[in-house]
């Protein structure tokens, strides 16, 4: 394993705005386009002042009391993952990448810095080159999961001053191209990875009819649009894109346990880009889709799939960015599961599962999603040897894949530097199964894995509950 | 506003006071009475200023309770314990309340010494005064120096920061030397204290020393959206046991 001390930062202030793809969805002229909803970058427009504007127009009260409050103390600097491992960067601090917001805050906005900027370092972007450098900055080098919030005396939330800056560049088309690109597929088709009807449909059938392979399970089936079921059960495109094991799996359980369930044909996705690039509008976009086809499917409630921004975006923050008062109950999948085993719906023998297994808590579940408990009284009924990693809960450190970095392949180099700090606290657990419950950290955790060269494989709640069912 | 810049009639002056200087007289009450209602009507507009920014209303349905959320968020500064940050300094920890006891005890003398001046007449108390004076000063040295020395937070420190801590060290000073209230050894050390006491009072709305003013609204605002959530307050496991060992049925 290498050392936790990267050798030297990469820095990625400088690394230049690509426009490729926004010019060919341009030139392609693309209803969302066309429609305004997905924002392009004109390099001759006034975006300085545009910036500007919006940031003084959408400034809400959260964002604004975290701008003034910050009093410079320094403690969450430990607390961040690029931080630690890069202590000779203090570029790489939460109070640097919140200050590169807040100084324009000052200089526009708060009292003291409009009249003496110079007193509290306020400032002015003078041009695109430096609205670049902020993308840089708050889509490259932080991943929001939360952490130095937890644990800012004041109670400054870093992460949300992130998320309002993405959202103002996003706005300008000033992004990464990843996340302009899966904005684009989210405005065009409903979902984050353009997934067409029929390859969801035939992806469905194929579980199915796998599925049904097994006399036990002959009676088995994926439903797709079935009124009035118990719950509408909403996935991650990456689910059918590439690993539809899950999907499998889920159906596995609810047919052994007896549930009324159905998929929706539209509005299926509850992966949410606009978490990651701020933008409410398709936030709050793709959340309507989803609480309007419960609704249209007169479903009870709502099951989301294991995914960590997916949940915190359909169970938190969708219905703020869609102004929809929730109407239905809605749960993670593993809750779903829970009450399974604690019913005995289900009926399980952990020692199927024997190798020693630990858990991550994904920030957007744990920390923004109050959820830590249900998916180790899962863990601790269906594995023989659960281990906890230190340190757990609301305090575990990030995967490293968070806040859509992993659309960002341009910062990939300093997340695996970053990642330092989660190979070490992995490989202290000695387990050989990382279990996490979000598709975003399977992913940033088997970059560590690989990165690092652990001996260890990552899974999530639904395999190893399929795989210690009894039936 | 003609009456409160009159004197005082003599009948309501100490004993103490009697011996006073105009001066001092005018530093210590007048001068900070208004010092006080200027900072109050600029406070009052600040907090008006972070109102006018719109609210966010939640609109999921909570699953912990807000109220919960915001006490804990709020108390979180009596709890070192409740963040890592804290929990792994217990030093730095005990700085800011230190710090801070200096701070509380260089306030309470600015009212103490012109309207309770017999309170401090006990040698004890003024020597605890001084002495929580004195240990906040050392730790604003510690703080001045750490600022200075650590690379991000030169980076980020502003003139703002490196005033307010230095003015808060030649306050603790100019303390230390006024709680004894003994004018007739000499007035300078008393009449300075009071005139940088009435200067903060007038620039502290405009300072990072406000922060105190920000300090509720944001824990509660972060403490009331969590709170809804169930992430504040933390929950801590319930039982460390298994399944089995708390005698339920798992599996086959």
């Amino acid at each position: 394993m290498k050392t936790v001390k990267a050798a030297k930062s990469l820095s990625v202030e400088n690394l230049p705005l690509d426009v490729a793809t926004q010019d060919k969805a341009r030139a392609d002229a693309l209803p969302s386009i066309q429609k305004d909803m997905l924002r392009t970058y004109d390099p001759a427009a006034d975006n300085v002042r545009r910036f500007l504007d919006l940031l003084a127009e959408r400034i809400t009260r959260p964002v604004a009391a975290s701008l003034a409050a910050c009093v410079h103390c320094g403690l969450c600097v430990e607390s961040c993952h690029y931080a630690l491992t890069h202590p000779d960067d203090p570029t790489m601090t939460p109070v640097y990448k919140a200050d590169q917001i807040r100084k324009i805050f000052k200089r526009r906005i708060d009292w003291t810095g409009r009249i003496f900027p110079w007193w509290v370092k306020a400032g002015t972007p003078r041009g695109d080159e430096d609205l670049n450098r902020l993308k840089n900055i708050v889509f490259g080098t932080c991943s929001a999961c939360r952490r130095c919030t937890l644990n800012c005396p004041m109670g400054v939330d870093t992460a949300i001053l992130i998320r309002f800056t993405r959202g103002l560049l996003t706005e300008l088309g000033i992004v990464p191209e990843g996340v302009f690109n899966v904005s684009r597929d989210e405005w065009e088709t409903g979902n984050q990875m353009a997934v067409t009807p029929l390859d969801f449909l035939e992806t469905l059938q194929w579980m199915r009819d796998d599925l049904r392979a097994d006399p036990k399970l002959a009676g088995l089936d994926i439903p797709v649009d079935l009124p009035g079921c118990d719950f509408m059960y909403t996935i991650n495109p990456r689910e059918i894109k590439f690993d539809p094991r899950s999907i499998a799996q889920a159906a596995k359980i609810f047919h052994l346990a007896g549930e009324k369930w159905t998929l929706p044909s539209a509005g299926w996705d509850q992966t949410n880009f606009g978490l990651f690039s701020g933008d409410d509008r398709l936030g709050g976009a793709l959340a309507r889709n989803l609480y309007e086809a419960a609704i249209r499917l007169r479903a009870g409630r709502i099951v989301i799939s294991e995914c960590g921004h997916g949940y915190r975006s359909t169970r938190w923050e969708g219905y703020n960015w869609a102004q929809y008062d929730q109407d239905l109950p809605s749960e993670s999948v593993v809750r779903t599961l829970q009450r399974y085993l604690r019913e005995k719906r289900i009926r399980v023998d952990k020692t199927k599962n024997d190798l020693p297994v630990t858990f991550h808590d994904s920030c957007n579940v744990a920390r923004s999603g109050g959820m830590t408990e249900e998916p180790r009284d899962v863990l601790r009924r269906v594995c023989a040897d659960f281990r906890e990693m230190t340190p757990n809960r609301t305090e575990n450190y990030c995967c490293t894949g968070g806040g859509g970095l992993l659309s960002m392949a341009e910062y990939r180099p300093l997340r695996m530097e970053a990642a330092a700090i989660k190979a070490r606290q992995l490989e202290a657990t000695g387990a050989k199964l990382v279990c996490t419950i979000c598709h975003n950290c399977v992913d940033g955790l088997n970059d560590v894995i690989k990165h690092y060269k652990l001996d260890m494989r990552v899974v999530q709640v639904l395999e190893l509950v399929e795989n210690a069912l009894v039936y | 506003m003609g009456a409160f810049f009159r004197p005082r009639p003599t009948a309501e002056i100490s004993e103490g006071e009697r011996r006073v200087s105009p001066l001092l007289q005018f530093v210590e009450d007048r001068l900070q009475i208004a010092a006080l209602l200027f900072m109050a009507s600029v406070y009052v507009i600040r907090v008006l200023w972070l109102f006018h920014f719109r609210a966010v209303r939640e609109r999921a349905a909570a699953e912990g309770r807000a109220s919960a959320g915001a006490g804990y968020s709020l108390s979180n500064i009596a709890r070192p314990w409740a963040m890592e940050s804290t929990r792994t300094r217990p030093l730095f920890y005990l700085q800011f309340v230190v710090f801070h006891l200096g701070v509380t005890a260089a306030i309470a003398a600015t009212f103490i010494i012109p309207y309770a001046p017999q309170w401090l007449a006990p040698r004890g108390r003024v020597i605890t005064f001084q002495a929580l004076m004195a240990a906040a000063f050392v730790v604003a040295v510690f703080r001045l120096v750490r600022r200075l020395r650590r690379p991000v937070l030169q980076l980020v420190s502003t003139p703002d920061d490196y005033a307010a801590i230095t003015l808060m060290m030649a306050y603790f000073i100019l303390g230390i030397l006024a709680v004894p209230n003994r004018p007739d050894r000499g007035e300078g050390p008393m009449i300075a204290f009071f005139i940088l006491t009435a200067f903060f009072l007038v620039v502290v709305p405009f300072s990072k020393i406000s922060h105190y003013l920000y300090y509720p609204f944001t824990r509660i605002i972060l403490g009331r959206t969590l709170g809804r959530r169930g992430v504040l307050p933390v929950r801590r496991p319930r039982s460390r046991q298994t399944a089995e060992e708390r005698g339920e049925e798992v599996g086959a």
